[in-house]
This record gives structure tokens, sequence and C-alpha cells, in this order.
């Protein structure tokens, strides 16, 4: 049975050698398939294990605690809201944060000028705590201070996107931009942080919390976002908990109604991101379904010519003594290989495809293929060369000797 | 016992509405070592006589025993294994495996006997040289000449050291003088011991054989064993 077997492979490749032009051709639909969901897969576990460096980046024990406005509620013009009052409430309440900030998005045109230059970037009031929080330091200057809050001074630490479109220079400190009509000086030039998901993070103005709040028409329609990082000991899911049940209470939510704010953590956004992935993985996965059961119906379709072409030989070999699963065998390889070999073209075509891809795109992450994505795509494409290979296999092996022999 | 007996072996093939009796009624033994040819025009039953014999096809009635072993109620893959232990075909147009080499030819039938790459070039090697085509054995059926392809044949046929060779008009594609070599490989396979079965058309080819069977109709006209093989 051995030798037999690897005797049915020699001759299989053989045999695929042989009619060189023709087995290329025939296993391009395999070729095309394993090549697009290959590149697709280098291409997105790229980006899966850049975003997942950004998130890392971030602080994996961070969260972020903002408001939610059913879209209902918004239709009757009711925002909700998270209030200083909240702020002051959970840092008194809460066990186990190391450090907590809140965030205020300016709520108008986010310009920002310097001299001529004028540029549109994101506005937030903070705190020193978010440079705990958020994992960022100044690499020029300073951050800001507790000082500033309280004196509600009008300083500014920029990231270096906003530096550039502004032509500061390359040392911004004590340079003054404007914002919405007041002077601001730079006390700090941010560390580049790249994009998360297309958002840049280096596009952004910090300024005191206090300043910003002054700054704001609406008093009474302040909502803020906040920010906080866990301590050490504190588990995340305990700490989701107890935020859940504090605001609850403070916002006087019924037990039938929906949570009126949203808690994210970094491993939430990353599992976002994920199913977001595995749902374009799913839909490609169908497309090449379709594309490798196309390329196996051309093998079949070949290998049934085959058959037909080498009916004589079968009739020889039966004739001095093969057997049917001899030349069952035979066939099933033959097309086996073929399909496989459809598989490894494309294995390298489509992780071609996706390094060329990743290359040609500014700031892409470079593509990454996973051992199980080459194997799954082997296996199968050896599975379709087998599945497809049976009927004309057993064409094959079913042919009677003498019929066979007449064969012309 | 006899290395072949047929008993009253019928093959009927059903054409339209109408039965063609291919073999009607055949009773005949062959002995070891023997040297016999079935002659008779074409529509005679010999092709079927030949099929039968070499357990290509099963006989519509009648016994069938060869080395012993009743071939009836065999199934396609244990008439496949009496084909590989038992017969040695050598066909009119050679059929040999194109893509293989003259060795690869020869070594097919080992194959499926589960031998050694090894053990089955060594035989294979032997068997080409008996038939003295010891240096072409990397050759492709297309690079040799008819002759040396039916050569190529016959050690195929004798490297699985079969009971019976079977030859099937095995020198119709070939012209006089390769005629006379292959007959004369014939008479020495036969004078070494083999038994050799041929069926042919041809007076001449028959000549060389000691025992002469003619077929007419499905029936045997005549057996007759001759004293001596001459070419005219």
């Amino acid at each position: 049975m051995l030798f037999s077997l690897l005797e049915s492979c020699r001759s299989a490749l053989l045999s695929i050698y042989a009619h060189g032009l023709r087995s290329f051709l025939t296993t391009l639909g395999i070729v095309i398939g394993v090549a697009s969901v290959i590149a697709v897969i280098s291409i997105t576990q790229g980006l899966r294990v850049f975003v997942s460096q950004q998130f890392a980046s971030l602080g994996t024990n961070s969260l972020t605690v903002r408001s939610y406005t059913p879209i209902e509620d918004r239709m009757q013009g009711i925002n909700r809201r998270l209030t200083p009052e909240d702020l002051d409430l959970i840092e008194r309440r809460i066990d186990g944060i190391a450090s907590i900030t809140p965030i205020l998005f300016a709520n108008r045109a986010s310009q920002v000028k310097y001299g001529s230059q004028t540029s549109y970037s994101q506005i937030m009031g903070t705190t020193y705590a978010f440079q705990d929080v958020a994992q960022f330091y100044t690499t020029q200057g300073r951050f800001l201070a507790d000082s500033d809050n309280s004196t509600r001074r009008r300083i500014a630490v920029i990231g270096d996107t906003v530096r550039e479109n502004l032509n500061l220079p390359e040392n911004p400190v004590n340079e003054f931009i404007e914002l919405g009509g007041e002077w601001f000086r730079i006390v700090g030039l941010l560390e580049t942080k790249g994009d998360i998901m297309g958002f840049s993070q280096d596009d952004r103005v910090l300024v005191p919390y206090a300043t910003m709040q002054s700054l704001q028409g609406n008093q009474a329609r302040t909502d803020i976002q906040i920010q906080l990082s866990l301590s050490e000991t504190a588990e995340v899911e305990d700490v989701i908990s107890q935020l859940t049940t504090l605001l609850r209470n403070a916002h006087d939510l019924n037990s039938n109604e929906d949570d009126d704010f949203v808690i994210e953590t970094a491993e939430q956004m990353m599992d976002t991101f994920d199913a977001i992935l595995g749902v374009v993985t799913v839909v490609i996965g169908g497309i090449v379904g379709i594309s490798l059961l196309v390329g196996g119906i051309g093998i079949m379709n070949i290998m049934l010519v085959s058959v037909t072409e080498r009916t004589r030989e079968i009739g020889i070999c039966k004739a001095i003594g093969a057997k049917r699963h001899h030349i069952l065998l035979q066939f099933l390889i033959e097309s086996m290989f073929l399909s496989l070999l459809g598989g490894l073209i494309g294995l390298g075509l489509g992780f071609g495809l996706g390094v060329l891809i990743a290359n040609n795109i500014p700031s892409f992450p470079p593509a990454a293929i996973p051992v199980w994505a080459a194997a799954l795509a082997m296996g199968f494409s050896a599975f379709v060369g087998i599945l497809f290979g049976i009927l004309p296999a057993a064409k094959a092996a079913n042919l009677d000797p003498i019929d066979a022999l007449r064969y012309e | 016992m006899a290395l072949i007996a047929l008993n009253e072996i019928t093959k009927y093939y059903e054409m339209g509405t109408q039965v063609v009796k291919a073999l009607d009624g055949i009773d005949v033994e062959i002995e070891r070592n023997e040297y016999v040819a079935f002659i008779g025009s074409s529509g005679s039953g010999k092709s079927t006589m030949l099929n039968i014999l070499g357990c290509l096809d099963r006989p519509t009635g009648g016994q069938y025993h060869l080395n012993g072993n009743n071939v009836e109620n065999l199934n396609q893959n244990q008439l496949s294994e009496i084909r590989n232990l038992e017969i040695g075909f050598i066909f009119q147009s050679f059929n040999l495996l194109p893509r293989a080499t003259a060795l690869g030819n020869v070594m097919q039938p080992l194959i499926y006997r589960n031998i050694p790459f090894r053990k089955r070039k060594e035989m294979a090697t032997r068997a080409l040289a008996r038939v003295n085509l010891a240096d072409r054995t990397d050759h492709l059926p297309n690079q040799l000449s008819g002759g040396q392809r039916q050569r190529v044949a016959i050690a195929r046929a004798l490297v699985t050291h079969p009971s019976i060779l079977l030859a099937d008009e095995p020198t119709g594609n070939l012209d006089s003088r390769t005629t006379v070599e292959i007959m004369q490989l014939f008479d020495e396979l036969h004078a070494e011991g083999h038994t050799v079965i041929m069926v042919t058309h041809e007076d001449e080819i028959a000549a060389h054989c000691k025992r002469v069977i003619e077929m007419k109709d499905g029936r045997i006209f005549q057996d007759s064993t001759q004293a001596t093989a001459e070419i005219h």
C-alpha cells in the first residue's frame, strides 16, 4: 500500500508536470481564491497587531466614561450629560482609582491660529492627571499643572501635528496661539503617538480644564468625559460595576431605564475592532469559498478530460494487475496535488499582494500572515482537490479493462 | 491437473434483440510449458477466448480453472490480482505506458504487488536484460522501434514470473524482419519452460507453436499438435 501510494504521488506529479500549462490554468481558480484570502488576512492581521499595540500604549487599565443619549431621546431634544458633579462623586466614592481626569471638549469650531496660520484641531480641557491616565507625556516644556487649573491659566500643551500645521518652531514653548479669540501661551509639546483607527492622536490642543470651562458659553449644559486609570490591585470589572451603580443612582434611573452613560475600556475597544475584523473575515471567507468551489469544478472538469485521455493507460494498468483502489488513489492524489499546487501559488501570490498593498499605503502596518491561515488555506485546497477528484477518480477506477484497452 | 482447464465455456453478447454467441461451448485443457496458438478468421471468437483466458472478462457459463483456482465468480479486484500473479499480457499494439521509461513500464506490474522500489528495479533490469534491452532502460516508448517496444512488453510480462504468457497478435504491428526476432524470442521462452499461448490469424506465426487450435463460429474446429516449427 505504501509503495503504491508513493508511486501514485510520483505518477501524479509527473502527469501534472507533463501538462504544465494546462495544470496551471486548471488550478488558477484555486490560485485566485487562496491569493485573495491570504492577501486580506495578511493585511487585517497586520492591522490587528498594529492596533493592539496602539491600545496597549493607551494603557490597558484605563477607563473612559462618557454620556450616552439614545437616538429616541436625541430626537426629542434631550441630551444626557456627565457633569462635574458626577466627577466629584466618582472621585469620592469609587475605590481602586489611581488617577482621574475630566475632559471637556470644545463645543464650538475648534479653530487654532498662530500668526497667519489657521488649523482645526481637537481642543480638550483636562487636568494634570491626563498624562497618567492616557499616558501622554511632553517632549518639550511641561504638562498642565494643578495650579494652572486652579488659576484658570491660559496655557496650552499641543500635539506635534498642530505644531506642524501652524508652522510653529521646533520648540514651540512660549509661543502664543489663539483659541476662540483668546491668547494661550504654549507650555509644552506632546510626544508623537500616531493614529488609532485613523484618528490622529497628535492633532490636539490641551488646555486646563477650568480654563476650558470658563470659555464655554453655557455652563448648565456642560458634558464632560471622565478618564480614569486603575490602581494596581483594582479589578476592571469591579470598578465598572461600582461606576454603573453610582452613576445610575446619581442620575435617578429606574431599573427599567437603560444607562445614560457608557464605560469604555481599551479592551472593549479592541473587542469591537476584533468583531469588525471578524465580520470582514467571514464575508471574505464566503467569497473565497465560492471561488474555491468554482476552482474545484475546474479541476473536476480537467480531471474528467484526463481520465478520458488516459482510458487506454488505465486499461493497461488494470490488465497488468491494478485494482480499483490503485487507480482511484492515483487520480485522487493527482487532483489533490493539482489543487494543492494552486493553493501554494496562491499563498505566495497573496502574501506578495498583502506586502505590496501594505508597503504602498503610507503609515499602513506591515502585512503579517499567521501560520493558521496558511495551514487552513493549504488544508482547504487539498480538501477541494480530493472532493472534486472523487467523481473523476471513481469513473477511472470503474472502467472495464476490455473497453479501456480497446479505447482509441 | 492441467494448468488451464476450460469446461463448457460460453460467452454470449446481447446485440439489441439478437444474442451473439462469441463462444459456444469450449472444452480445452492446456498443460504447463505448452506452446499454443489459437487461430481463426475474424469473428471466430478467438479474441473473446483471449479475454476469457486472460481473466479480463468473465464467461457467461461454464467452468474455468487456472492453475488450480476457479476463476468464474471472482470480482474485478480479484480478477486484477489473478492477472497480476498468473498472466503476462503481450498485446498487438504493445500497450506501453507512454510517459514511463522502458524500465518504468517493466516495473509497473510489480507496484501492484507492493514490492519496494530497489527490488522492483532489480527485477525489471533483469527482465529487460533477458530480452536484450539492457542498454535501452531509460528510453521512452516513443524513442524505441516497434520490435524494441514489443520486447519491453515481453519483459513486462516476464517480470512477474506468470503461469502463462498470453500474446494477442504479438507480431501484428511489426515488419517481417522484426517478426522473426520476436518469434525467436517466444521460441526461446518456450524452451526455457514458459507456457506460451498466442492468438493470431497468421499461419506463419502459428507454425512456431507446438499446438494449434483453430476456432470457427465460437467453437473449436480443429485441435492439432504439430511436430516442428519451421519458418517458411
